[in-house]
């Protein structure tokens, strides 16, 4: 089983690679050759992602989120996997290549720096945790497609207004459809990172009881799920259009990357498992 | 093959000429009986405003076409266009030139997506007035088929390539449902009315014509089934509509930065399109600078146009392959004709010396022996024809090897001094027979 663990790690990488080139060669060139073989590419890469990923959790014996590189591989699959359930619902297939770069680059990181231990913290056992954990990390994967939307949106919206009528304005989907897409991302993004909160919330007291309400990372996290808040409630209630909700998303998901960098490196916080 | 071709089309003259010489149905319908009488056994005229070709096979072996311009010019009474206004096209040359204007490359807009079915019609005009023979038909079916070909194996018809269609193709790249948008025409002349009917073809959901005269606009209102807006009260309805496409030949601009700026405030930000197709422009250019408006003007239209243009034209090696391919096709059919008549010749050859020596012994030998010997022969030239008969058949069904076919028929013909054969073509000299006869099997 080991054998077969370190194999997939390897290859997982090249997987995500041949996916992402077969989506960018798509969008790059007007030729027809991969817009169904690059589905089948990308679907057999989750299926493998999915197999290491039960895997790891059977011989290890713990779910694999006890270190940050079991944490970008999960990473890694949910963007792939959250982006292929979009295609489906939407039929939309010229953006796959901006969303598969970001499982491409945390699977590398992850299959280089991945430890293998069988000894984990005993607080990282609770099954609180593991739903948090879970919801965390399929939030963060809507946040980062809502993202990347909104970029491919503000990337049109100028081409528009400046007469560019190059790659970007012949392959890329319609600007109400990136919107659609960059919204419905953050909506469920949002959603699931307020389950996160309230699990985590509810677990917090039993598992550390001297944390602080000033902790870094609650403040963060906070701040990330207020900026979600406003943008998504100011779409649906004020009718908002275009660059104002693509703007909300961008910063929600520049402020939750530095909130993550900075209560992993910086901050001295509860949130420091590894 | 003697098919020849006359055209005059946006390479050899201006369009006033080219107009001129336009032929409609019926004007087709009161021509063909005309060549048909005086020049060809069997023909097509394709007449659009760009273009008017003849293709046909003459009665008389002639390189000298001009009694057939000089005939289409007094039946449309013209004298300024000359014989130099014509290209004239002969044998392969006129099959290559047919299949490329069928392909849309020999178009003035590159890959025109309506050539291919005015060819068709043409073609069934020559065929509802029997003007059309068996090889006419073949070449009208390759014809037919180049033309489909290049649609579906090349882009060479995609990409907006008039500025009217470019702009409903910068909309669709700003809104998801254009039939849940609804959009203004400003302006009801040509440029205004290709933008509504394209926008109604589309399936715009509401479209409503303004004009400064009201006649002009109610009328094309009725066309796209929109409604008016009155010129006069322009300003205060613009915030109603999503898309707003100006052509209008006023001398000054119509819509001021404030109006739209003052629809923005009342559409509460909601995106708008704005396409200015006039020139002098409609619109102020500075309400491009406002949030959520796209304003877009004559320049930025053609850039696109410009682009798919060109895109187009890198398409043209690509439909040519495919025209050499259906020309290759077609001459190896056309070619193998030539073996049924080659295998009539060998019979009756043959034929002729049985009956010769039966002629010698006829009164030599009794009745009785004489059917003997009659039927023997007569089986004996049929066992030792049997198999060159079915080999060269085989070839003219296939449509094999063109080398293969023409190297056996001659050296057939050569072998048995089989003379001068029927040349392909109708009637060069009064002696051919027929391109039915060509391909009749026995």
């Amino acid at each position: 089983m080991l054998q077969t663990i370190a194999t997939i790690n390897i290859i997982l990488p090249f997987l995500y690679f041949v996916a992402f080139y077969a989506y960018a060669y798509d969008f790059y060139s007007e030729k027809k050759y991969l817009s169904n073989s690059k589905q089948i590419v990308l679907i057999v890469t989750l299926i493998i992602h999915t197999f290491y990923l039960i895997s790891r959790t059977v011989e290890y014996n713990h779910p694999p989120i006890t270190n940050k590189f079991e944490i970008f591989s999960i990473i890694a699959f949910s963007i792939g996997f959250s982006y292929f359930v979009l295609e489906l619902l939407t039929n939309i297939r010229g953006t796959g290549a901006f969303i598969i770069f970001f499982s491409l680059i945390f699977q590398i990181t992850s299959s280089i720096f991945i430890e293998h231990s069988y000894i984990v913290p005993e607080v990282l056992r609770n099954r609180l945790l593991g739903l948090h954990v879970i919801n965390a990390l399929l939030g963060y994967s809507g946040i980062t497609i809502s993202a990347v939307y909104g970029l491919l949106f503000m990337l049109l919206y100028n081409n528009l207004k400046t007469n560019k009528f190059g790659l970007i304005f012949n392959r890329l989907p319609n600007l109400e459809i990136l919107e659609k897409l960059s919204f419905y991302s953050a909506v469920i993004g949002f959603v699931l990172l307020t389950f996160a909160i309230v699990i985590g919330i509810i677990w917090l007291p039993s598992a550390f009881p001297n944390f602080s309400y000033y902790d870094p990372k609650l403040i963060g996290t906070l701040f990330v799920w207020l900026i979600y808040g406003v943008g998504v409630s100011s779409k649906i209630f004020n009718n908002w259009f275009g660059k104002k909700v693509i703007l909300f998303s961008l910063i929600g998901f520049v402020v939750a990357i530095m909130s993550l960098i900075i209560t992993n490196t910086l901050a001295k916080t509860f949130h420091s498992f590894y | 093959m003697n098919l020849v071709g006359i055209s005059i089309n946006h390479k050899t003259s201006a369009l006033e000429l080219r107009e001129a010489l336009h032929l409609n149905r019926n004007e087709i319908v009161e021509l063909i009986p005309l060549l048909k009488e005086s020049f060809f056994s069997e023909g097509v005229v394709i007449s659009t405003c760009n273009r008017t070709e003849i293709f046909g096979f003459p009665h008389n072996y002639s390189l000298d076409i001009s009694p057939i311009i000089d005939s289409l010019l007094r039946s449309k009474l013209i004298d300024s266009i000359k014989p130099e206004n014509f290209s004239k096209f002969y044998s392969c040359g006129a099959v290559k030139h047919l299949f490329s204007v069928a392909s849309g490359i020999d178009s003035m807009i590159v890959g025109d997506s309506q050539i291919l079915g005015q060819v068709k019609e043409a073609f069934e005009i020559s065929e509802d007035l029997g003007f059309t023979g068996t090889v006419l038909r073949r070449i009208f079916d390759s014809t037919m088929r180049v033309g489909k070909r290049s649609i579906k194996e090349t882009n060479i018809g995609d990409g907006a390539v008039t500025v009217s269609y470019a702009a409903v193709q910068v909309v669709e790249k700003i809104f998801a449902n254009i039939e849940k948008k609804s959009a203004l025409v400003i302006g009801a002349g040509e440029t205004g009315e290709l933008a509504a009917v394209h926008l109604h073809d589309k399936g715009i959901g509401k479209i409503a014509i303004s004009n400064r005269t009201t006649e002009r606009a109610e009328k094309l209102a009725v066309k796209v089934h929109g409604e008016i807006v009155p010129f006069q009260s322009l300003q205060e309805r613009l915030n109603n509509f999503d898309i707003i496409i100006s052509a209008t030949s006023a001398e000054s601009l119509i819509i001021s930065f404030d109006d739209i700026k003052e629809s923005m405030k009342k559409r509460k930000d909601a995106p708008v399109v704005l396409m200015d197709i006039a020139v002098p422009r409609d619109i102020d250019p500075e309400v491009g600078k406002l949030e959520n408006v796209f304003y877009h003007d004559m320049d930025s239209l053609k850039i696109i146009v410009d682009q798919n243009l060109q895109k187009r034209r890198d398409q043209i090696p690509l439909v040519k392959k495919i025209i050499m391919e259906e020309m290759v096709g077609f001459f190896a059919w056309y070619n193998a004709l030539d073996v049924v008549p080659t295998i009539k010749l060998l019979r009756s050859f043959f034929e002729g010396i049985r009956h010769d020596e039966l002629d010698k012994i006829k009164n030599k030998v009794s009745a009785e022996d004489f059917n003997k010997i009659e039927e023997m022969t007569r089986r004996m030239i049929g066992r030792l024809l049997h198999n060159p008969t079915v080999k060269l058949r085989e070839f003219a069904e296939s449509g094999a090897n063109i080398n293969d076919v023409t190297t056996n028929t001659l050296i057939l013909k050569e072998l048995f001094n089989l003379g001068e054969a029927p040349q392909n073509g109708n009637t060069f000299n009064g002696n051919e027979i027929s391109s039915e006869d060509k391909i009749e099997k026995e």
